[in-house]
């Protein structure tokens, strides 16, 4: 599911161009599933906006790392989680550039609709 | 009285009455060139301009500098103004107290708060009656008078806010570059009337659109805060709220100032107040931004406070937000917080450093247990005569990555 949302994410006409322009490589690891995912911005010479890759074995470093079990992330993608709280709150662990991921909070949030539709559709048990 | 178009033409006797001058002098200026667009025929633009022109002079601006701005395009707003033309009707406060049933004396202080102008309590607009009527609709459904009052002041401050945005940015954006390019001051007069009149219809939807789901997200924070009082606290007077209230700003910005300089140093502040504002609690808002800080107020302490707390591990970078915390009873007047517990969140605000959150004892008591709090000592804040206890907030270090 979670290729999904950044599949979304890096197709969407408003978001896609803006995540690329940001250029923020991240690491998100849910600790729950044992998954880590580094998601990166597209390259010159590559068409995606996006690009991920589901382990750690990349040519490239994370700049902003965060940790958060996949329900955490699940309510974070349908708009129900906000970073900073869940910071305080030990839902999510935060470190590298975290500024970095300040800029990206207002972008990534044209993924909160189609994300909850997508639920809606295929996976009613997930909404929040 | 009718409204005349814009081209319509006009004697010269109401050209100088609109302008507010006599027909003499009005006939001198024309003659003088200091008029824009005055071609031996007077409209109700040109009405506009000359109307601009007795502003000009009763600053003491001289006629030939008048005459110059004109041609280079810089009263070209003028031509915009027309668009909000305003018809006087010969209507009194007794008139209207007539055609609406409010009293004359709740007109004044309507006019008042409206932010209506003198012009309004010597003769009302069509306009004006029409909004005394929907006021007196919403009296007359049971919404109490000193909470309409406030209602539309807030109305008033937010729009006229808005308008004084609008303006200065077309001015900076839009007027100005025009007048960089060297276009000729009808062109710009026109290009700006163009725009203007794309623009305007736009803005009431956007409004009104933005206006419902603010409306919607506050009428949902409201349920669920009546519901955790009703559970918590003794009732508080009318009028009061009991909130938690954080001021927020970046310590040594007056220095980073110095060393950017003015427009890098906005940028900084925009770009923190925008973080603010991204990374709030859904019930706790931006009451106003005063400088390079904020003051913000929620009504649930426990996730401002968490909210403080992941905010200075999202802002590591210098300048620091330093953010000082109070939780307690407060005066709701026009849409602001007032009163002794607002002073004492922003005096508290002023003890702490750049990365800090500094909090007082109702807030270690309203926040989570996922916090921890090192009390920092009881300190006399300015203005108040007891010691209040400040207290550190912090996530434990081990929990960082």
């Amino acid at each position: 599911m979670m290729d999904r949302v950044w599949t979304m994410m890096s197709e969407d006409p408003e978001m896609g161009p803006k995540l690329r322009d940001a250029d923020v490589p991240q690491r998100f690891e849910f600790d729950d599933l044992d998954l880590v995912v580094n998601v990166r911005a597209g390259r010159e010479d590559e068409d995606a906006n996006l690009v991920w890759v589901w382990g750690d074995d990349v040519d490239w470093e994370p700049r902003v790392k965060m940790t958060m079990s996949s329900e955490t992330a699940n309510k974070y993608f349908q708009g129900k989680e906000n970073v900073a709280m869940a910071i305080a709150r030990r839902r999510i662990k935060a470190g590298g550039d975290v500024a970095a991921s300040l800029s990206l909070i207002p972008i990534t949030k044209g993924i909160f609709a189609p994300f909850r539709a997508m639920l809606a559709d295929e996976y009613p048990h997930l909404l929040v | 009285m009718a409204t005349a178009g814009p081209t319509s033409e006009l004697s010269l006797k109401e050209a100088a009455r609109r302008a507010g001058v006599s027909p003499a002098t009005l006939q001198r200026w024309a003659k003088g060139g200091a008029i824009p667009h005055y071609d031996g025929t007077w409209t109700p633009v040109v009405a506009t301009y000359a109307r601009m022109v007795a502003r000009l002079r009763s600053k003491g601006h001289a006629l030939a500098d008048i005459k110059l701005a004109g041609q280079s395009g810089q009263l070209a707003f003028g031509y915009i103004e027309d668009l909000f033309a305003v018809t006087r009707e010969p209507l009194t406060l007794a008139d209207g107290a007539k055609q609406t049933g409010l009293e004359p004396a709740l007109i004044e202080r309507m006019i008042q708060a409206l932010g209506l102008g003198a012009a309004a309590q010597e003769a009302l607009t069509k306009d004006d009656l029409d909004l005394l009527r929907y006021s007196a609709a919403v009296l007359d459904a049971g919404f109490p008078l000193v909470a309409f009052l406030q209602l539309v002041r807030v109305y008033s401050q937010a729009l006229a806010q808005i308008a004084d945005a609008e303006v200065r940015l077309f001015h900076l954006y839009v007027h100005e570059p025009l007048m960089r390019d060297g276009i000729s001051g009808i062109e710009i007069a026109e290009q700006m009337e163009g725009l203007a009149r794309k623009l305007l219809p736009l803005a009431a939807p956007v409004m009104n659109e933005l206006h419902r789901r603010h409306l919607r997200q506050f009428v949902e924070q409201d349920v669920i805060g009546h519901m955790e009082a009703d559970l918590e606290q003794v009732p508080l007077e009318l009028g009061s709220l009991r909130v938690a209230i954080a001021f927020v700003d970046l310590a040594g910005y007056t220095r980073l100032t110095d060393e950017l300089g003015d427009e890098a140093a906005v940028d900084v502040v925009e770009r923190f107040v925008s973080a603010v504002q991204v990374t709030l609690p859904e019930d706790a808002r931006v009451i106003k931004t005063i400088g390079d800080g904020v003051m913000v107020v929620g009504s649930d302490c426990a996730a401002l406070t968490d909210w403080a707390i992941g905010f200075q591990v999202l802002m590591p970078d210098r300048p620091q937000p330093r953010i000082g915390m109070h939780y307690g009873a407060t005066l709701y007047r026009d849409g602001d917080y007032f009163g002794r517990e607002v002073n004492r969140a922003a005096r508290v605000a002023t003890r702490a450093a750049g990365g800090e959150v500094l909090v007082t004892r109702t807030v270690v008591e309203a926040a989570g247990a996922n916090l921890e709090f090192e009390m920092i000592g009881k300190v006399r804040l300015k203005g108040f005569k007891d010691p209040t206890e400040l207290f550190l907030a912090h996530l434990a270090e081990e929990e960082r990555l």
